[in-house]
């Protein structure tokens, strides 16, 4: 073991003092985990928004056959007998307003809430940043802004904002676990159905957000509410929130079933890029080799370097390109955004952790064959070549 | 004591139907301390006697003992061993590995052995300064000259103190001064340290610094010499 570690420098020296072989290569690897580390990213984001947590115990309440927060209209009314349901704990009238319906990196998002509720449902699961609740309670035009949402349009706490024909003053901005909440702008339910009553909407919320008293409830409550509006001149569907953001971002999903193909056409591209540069390496040092093994050098010894280099060629590689796609993302804050729910790509270190370690496990993978053929290699051979 | 004992050595090649007899029934004793100059024509077999001796090659028959151990029978794994600690090699065309320096490529032999960083150093510094190149130690091979890259091999091959140094024609691509050079260092390793030397060498001149001259032709060792002191 000591000798293989003494080795170490001489790999190390070999990739170094060839720059420009070991710069290209290093730059292909990283490129291709990149696009793999991106590729992977978006899909957890989609699966950390479209799958249900054990812990979940929020329905939503949509208008029946409608997919569009325009289109969506319930009586708000609708709230009072929900809330008598059994296993219902509360019961959250919400007005969204959209500035667009369809998919896109940067749609504003407006959620009317009424007063009450939302302080003591929503603000206790989320931790102010900039500005007050209390100058949100001040003002009916006032506006609680998601982290995300304000970042991406550069928002402080007393700018005007308008979006959607919505003109709203900024009271504060909050930081939210819930990648539903960093996306949206919190305003008061009666300023909201007022800004939309041009088309006479005073009174209708586009969805209700219910809480339940457990998880096991959630199917259940959402059949009984379901069931309270079935006659009614407003039927609703009602799904956990998980699967109500996954029919919502139905498109994505296929986008990002599509990108996945991509990431592992990354990876094919790393394996390639190492085997090349380890296959044209050891057939320049087809010498050199022999010259090692008549120091002394064992093939096992031999085979040692050339696969360590291959590793090291990935692992490299593999850390610039997570790294890189780990910056992007965050410097980026990419939101994909579709009738009104949000899913959010964002960096994660066990996407980069994987991304390295699979890039190094590749490494030394494509390094095998030419390992064992150096290491297989009779030395006369060896000597007689180049 | 015999250093070298060969017998009945027998090296062929195949090439296609065709059996070429490079070696054939070759004996050889070269003792302790002894500076052998391999002479002969191209193809005599030189070469490929010096690569059995070093153990890079395998006998097709017969048997080679250094120092009682009978080489011919190690695996492929032990004769690297070996090779490691007993046989210091010279190479024609240096053969040093053209990224790494001087100091590093005659490290190289010291990273199979167990030895402190500050032992390497030492040994390291110790065979630079014996070939008089100590001050171009963080030199690159293409930075060296022909001569100054052929005393950083056999600084190389010296490094690790083995008992047996074999060199395959070592001043055949140098000029004459440089040749000179490496023929004092050989020399004076085997006149001061008593190393014993095996060289392989067309130039008679060359094979005079030796102590012993054999003759090869079509693989057959045909005449030998033995000199009583090596010509200055």
């Amino acid at each position: 073991m000591s000798t293989l570690l003494r080795t170490v420098p001489y790999v190390w020296r070999n990739l170094v003092r060839r720059p420009l072989r070991t710069g290209l290569t290093v730059a292909g690897i990283a490129v291709a985990t990149f696009l793999f580390s991106f590729v992977e990213s978006m899909r957890d984001g989609v699966r950390r928004a479209t799958e249900a947590g054990a812990s979940e115990t929020t329905l939503v309440v949509y208008r029946q056959n409608r997919f569009c927060p325009f289109a969506s209209q319930l009586p708000q009314s609708y709230a009072s007998t929900i809330a008598r349901i059994p296993g219902v704990r509360s019961a959250v009238p919400i007005k969204i307003v959209v500035n667009n319906c369809r998919a896109s990196l940067d749609v504003v998002t407006f959620r009317g809430v009424p007063e009450e509720g939302f302080i003591e449902g929503k603000m206790r699961t989320v931790r102010m940043v900039e500005g007050s609740l209390d100058a949100w309670k001040s003002r009916g035009d006032a506006a609680l802004v998601g982290a995300a949402l304000a970042e991406r349009r550069r928002l402080r706490p007393g700018d005007r904002f308008t979006a959607a024909g919505v003109s709203t003053w900024i009271a504060g901005i909050f930081e939210s676990p819930d990648v539903q909440d960093r996306n949206v702008a919190y305003v008061h339910l009666p300023f909201l159905q007022e800004s939309a009553q041009r088309g006479g909407t005073g009174g209708i919320v586009t969805q209700f957000n219910v809480e339940v008293e457990d998880h096991a409830s959630l199917e259940p409550v959402a059949a009984a509410i379901d069931a309270a509006f079935a006659s009614d001149q407003f039927p609703t569907t009602t799904r956990p929130e998980s699967a109500f953001v996954a029919r919502a971002a139905r498109d994505v999903l296929a986008i990002v079933g599509f990108a996945s193909v991509v990431g592992w056409a990354s990876l094919a591209a790393v394996f390639a890029l190492i085997a090349n540069a380890i296959a044209l390496a050891v057939r320049d040092r087809v010498r050199d080799h022999a010259i090692l093994q008549t120091l002394g050098f064992t093939g096992g010894t031999l085979a040692w370097t050339v696969m360590l280099e291959a590793t090291m060629l990935g692992l490299s590689g593999g850390a610039i390109g997570a790294a890189g796609a780990y910056g992007v993302l965050r410097a980026a804050g990419i939101n994909f955004t579709m009738e009104g729910v949000s899913i959010e790509v964002t960096s994660g270190t066990a996407v980069a952790v994987a991304a390295i370690g699979i890039a190094a496990l590749l490494g030394a993978v494509a390094g095998a064959a030419p390992a064992w053929g150096a290491a297989r290699r009779e030395i006369v051979q060896g000597l007689r070549a180049g | 004591m015999a250093a070298i004992e060969c017998r009945a050595l027998r090296k062929d090649y195949r090439r296609g139907d065709e059996v070429i007899h490079t070696l054939m029934d070759v004996d050889l004793s070269i003792d302790a301390g002894g500076f052998v100059a391999l002479m002969g024509p191209s193809g005599s077999g030189k070469t490929t006697l010096l690569n059995l001796l070093a153990g890079i090659d395998r006998p097709t028959a017969g048997s080679i003992a250094v120092d009682g151990t009978e080489i011919t029978r190690l695996g492929r794994g032990a004769l690297a061993a070996w090779r490691s600690g007993t046989v210091g090699y010279v190479f024609q065309l240096y053969n040093l590995v053209p990224v790494l320096t001087a100091y590093e490529n005659v490290e190289l032999p010291l990273l199979l052995h167990p030895l402190t960083r500050a032992e390497r150093h030492r040994r390291v510094s110790e065979a630079l300064e014996l070939v008089g190149l100590a001050a171009r130690h963080s030199h690159l091979p293409r930075q060296l000259s022909g001569g100054q890259e052929q005393r950083v091999a056999i600084a190389r091959a010296i490094v690790t103190r083995p008992r047996l140094l074999l060199a395959d024609e070592p001043t055949g691509d140098l000029d004459r001064e440089s040749a000179a050079q490496v023929m004092d260092l050989l020399a004076r390793l085997n006149r001061e340290l008593g190393q014993t030397i095996v060289m392989v060498t067309h130039d008679p001149a060359t094979a005079l610094r030796a102590l012993r001259t054999v003759h090869l032709e079509k693989g057959s060792i045909v005449d030998a010499t033995v000199r009583a002191e090596a010509a200055p």
